[in-house]
C-alpha cells in the first residue's frame, strides 16, 4: 500500500537549527547578480563529498536568492547574513532583513494539494500546481525551490517568527 | 566562472521535432532568455519540440520554472516538449521537486 505523506514549511523560532554557536559567519549585500558568487565564496573550502556535484551550492543559492530577492527586495543597502557549519554535515541559517515569508502557511497548503495531485498520478492537475505563484511572485520566479528545499535539506527547514530567518541541515552518507 | 546557457536549433527530426541542443547553466540568469526564446517558437506555430541536455551543467528553480511553463503552454496548444539526456545535477533537481514526473523522454541515440 502508497501512503500520503507530505511535509511542511515549520515556524519555531526556539528550534535548535537557530543555535549559531561555534558556527562560521559572512554577510553579504543584496545583490541579484552576485547570488551564485555569493554561495560559491560560502562552500569554497567545503568537502568535497557535500558538493554533489554542484546540488548543494544549488540549494544554497535558492536560499540565498529568497533572502536577496523576496526578503531585501534585491536592495544592496540591506544584508544577508549566512552562519554554515561544514563539519559532519550542511547546516546553514539565512537571515534577511525583510518582513518576512508572510505566505507561508497558504504556501504550505497549496504544497499539499500539489503532492495529492502527484499520489494521486493526476498529472494534468499536478502540471497546473508544479509552480506556486504568490504575491510577491515575480515572472521569472520560477516557483519550486521550495518543494526541493524540503525534500533535499534532510536534517531540517525551519523559519523563525518573524519568518525572515530559515535554519537549514543536510546530512550525507551515513553521517545521519 | 564563466556560466554560459547556450541552446541551439538543430533542425527537425524524422519523426517532425524541433530538436534544440542545450547546454551549459540554466539558470536564474541565463533561464529568462531561453524561455522567451522557445516560447517565441511554440506561440510561430510549432507544437513539438525536444530538448537534448546532455551538457546541461546546473539547473535551477528558475530554469525548472521555464520548463514547466514550457509544459503547460505546449499542453495547452495541443503540442508536447520531449527531453533526451537529463542526468547529473540537472536530473536531480527536477526529481527533488518531482518535475521529472512531468518529463516524457527519448532516448538520445534514437536519432
Amino acid at each position: 500500500m502508497t501512503s500520503f505523506v507530505v511535509r511542511k514549511l515549520i515556524v519555531d523560532e526556539h528550534n535548535e537549527l537557530f543555535d549559531a554557536q561555534g558556527m562560521r559567519y559572512a554577510e553579504f549585500p543584496s545583490e541579484y547578480g552576485r547570488i551564485r558568487d555569493y554561495a560559491a565564496a560560502v562552500l569554497a573550502d567545503c568537502p568535497e563529498a557535500f558538493l554533489e556535484d554542484g546540488l548543494l551550492e544549488q540549494q544554497l543559492s535558492e536560499i540565498i536568492k529568497n533572502g536577496i530577492k523576496h526578503g531585501n527586495g534585491s536592495d544592496p543597502a540591506k544584508k544577508l547574513r549566512v552562519w554554515f557549519d561544514l563539519r559532519k554535515r550542511a547546516r546553514f541559517i539565512v537571515e534577511d532583513e525583510g518582513e518576512g515569508f508572510t505566505n507561508l502557511d497558504s504556501w504550505n497548503d497549496f504544497y499539499r494539494r500539489r503532492q495529492l495531485a502527484l499520489y494521486r498520478q493526476d498529472f494534468d492537475e499536478f502540471l497546473e500546481l508544479a509552480s506556486y505563484r504568490g504575491p510577491k511572485s515575480g515572472p521569472d520566479d520560477g516557483g519550486n525551490s521550495l518543494f526541493a528545499a524540503l525534500d533535499y535539506w534532510n536534517g531540517g527547514m525551519i523559519y523563525n517568527a518573524a519568518r525572515n530567518k530559515v535554519g537549514v541541515v543536510r546530512w550525507f552518507g551515513s553521517g545521519r | 566562472m564563466d556560466r554560459f546557457l547556450d541552446y541551439r536549433e538543430l533542425g527537425a527530426a524524422p519523426d517532425g521535432f524541433i530538436e534544440y541542443l542545450v547546454s551549459g547553466d540554466c539558470d536564474l540568469y541565463n533561464a529568462p532568455a531561453f524561455l522567451k526564446a522557445l516560447m517565441a517558437r511554440l506561440d510561430s506555430g510549432e507544437r513539438r519540440l525536444r530538448l537534448d541536455c546532455a551538457g546541461l551543467r546546473y539547473l535551477d528553480s528558475t530554469g525548472v520554472g521555464a520548463i514547466i511553463k514550457l509544459l503547460q503552454t505546449a499542453k495547452a496548444k495541443g503540442g508536447e516538449i520531449r527531453f533526451t539526456g537529463l542526468s547529473g545535477t540537472p536530473r536531480k533537481v527536477l526529481t527533488l521537486c518531482n518535475v521529472i514526473s512531468l518529463i516524457k523522454e527519448d532516448a538520445r541515440d534514437r536519432r
